[in-house]
């Protein structure tokens, strides 16, 4: 059986792809945004996930306004990599796992979440930004080590989802992971954020106070979260910030008993860069049993 | 009126972007996300009248894009993302077009910045 092994909170503004790409790793302006994603970094290749569930935002390149999916669900063997206006970035096709997002899109349906579906779209940095941070040597070996089933989250078109809406299906997507045969390890993602606003005189609005009470409430109090509405997290977080509904997706995919292990928050420039990562109680081995057997094994 | 979103008049310099703003800008933003596609953006490049004719852009919207008025953009219905396309083919960075939205200079809105240097 497919189960879920932990969680990633992860910001996706493109510039964390950018700093990959031109190599800043050792640039004193960029050494805590990669310091603070190498404990994610090492615990994927720890763990070795077979499948990252990723609930992102297309930024108006693969979806434009005249038809913009609330959710939609990726469900083929592959995705390539968009070109955003500059190009296609150099890393490789996101490869999916079309067994477990069929079977996903049957049970969020059944589940009554009509999710839209999609096949061989291109995919932005909504993904792929923090995608070079999580499996950094993906670049240079040509593959990424996993498979992804992207989910896209409609946040840039009000009206978008509420925050409750984002945790409900993060439970939905848990429960159609859990039942799908296979043996899969799989993480679940979420997007975006920290605080940030991109548009008006407000722009360049951080709110480290409200970033940092948002990483504690993710882990030990989602309901206060989804509790919130949506123009809170415009006042706290800004425009742009209030995409941090995507973590709530994640989280409501993870259990009650889910800890973080690792959080890392640099903000540089206009937007808050964070990273969390939460992991699954394991699961004991299954415990001798405490009394012989009233029937002993014959011996040959 | 959404009630997710009440009181959201109340921050200032703030364009939310809905289905009224979405609806007013369609025919902009579409012009703008069109840069997703190499031909486009190679005739915006060549003859960037050719290309806001053949969008079917008003008098307006062209002076806005003509002139890389971000700040008028974002207040006509522009998305901030349709936006970024064109920044980037213009050589404009975010932080440049965050400090025109402010109304600010670039160098007087890295001062605001804690790592001026991480662009």
């Amino acid at each position: 059986m497919a189960r879920i092994i932990g969680g990633i909170g992860t910001s996706h503004v493109p510039t964390i792809g950018l700093a990959f790409d031109r190599k800043k790793h050792d640039d004193p302006d960029w050494t805590p945004l990669f310091k603070g994603y190498e404990p994610v970094a090492r615990w994927l290749a720890e763990k070795k996930p077979d499948v990252l569930v990723f609930f992102y935002n297309d930024h108006a390149t693969t979806f434009f306004f005249d038809h913009y999916p609330t959710f939609a669900l990726g469900v083929s063997a592959q995705f390539p990599t968009a070109d955003e206006g500059m190009g296609v970035r150099p890393v490789p096709p996101i490869k999916g796992h079309p067994g477990l997002a069929r079977h996903m899109a049957h049970s969020l349906v059944n589940d009554e979440f009509d999710i839209s579906v999609f096949q061989e779209l291109p995919i932005d940095h909504g993904c792929n930004s923090p995608l070079t941070m999580l499996w950094p040597d993906a670049v240079q070996a040509g593959e990424w080590p996993g498979a992804l089933v992207p989910i896209e989250v409609n946040v840039l078109q009000h009206p978008v989802p509420t925050p409750l809406r984002c945790y409900k299906l993060g439970q939905a997507v848990r429960r159609a992971v859990e039942s799908y045969p296979e043996d899969l390890k799989v993480v679940v993602v979420g997007t975006g954020g920290l605080s940030h606003q991109m548009n008006g005189e407000r722009a360049g609005f951080n709110n480290t106070e409200w970033d940092m009470k948002f990483l504690d409430l993710i882990e030990r109090d989602p309901r206060a979260l989804t509790a919130m509405r949506l123009v809170d997290y415009v006042r706290l977080g800004g425009t742009e910030g209030a995409e941090v509904i995507m973590w709530l997706a994640m989280r409501g995919a993870l259990s009650g008993g889910v800890r973080k292990i690792h959080q890392s928050y640099y903000l540089p420039m206009t937007t808050a860069m964070a990273v969390a990562l939460f992991e699954e109680p394991t699961v004991a081995p299954r415990a001798a049993p405490k009394v012989a057997p009233l029937v002993q094994p014959k011996a040959d | 009126m959404n009630a997710q979103l009440e009181g959201i008049e109340s921050l200032p310099g703030t364009y939310l972007f809905d289905l009224e703003r979405s609806a007013k800008a369609l025919r902009l933003n579409r012009f703008l996300h069109d840069f997703v596609n190499p031909e486009k953006r190679a005739l915006f490049k060549e003859n960037p009248e050719a290309a806001f004719e053949q969008a079917g852009l008003t008098k307006e919207e062209r002076t806005m894009v003509r002139n890389l008025d971000w700040r008028a953009l974002i207040r006509y219905g522009a998305s901030f993302f349709t936006l970024e396309k064109l920044g980037r083919l213009s050589g404009v960075s975010n932080p440049a077009m965050v400090a025109h939205m402010r109304g600010e200079t670039l160098e007087e809105f890295l001062k605001t910045r804690n790592v001026p240097g991480a662009r």
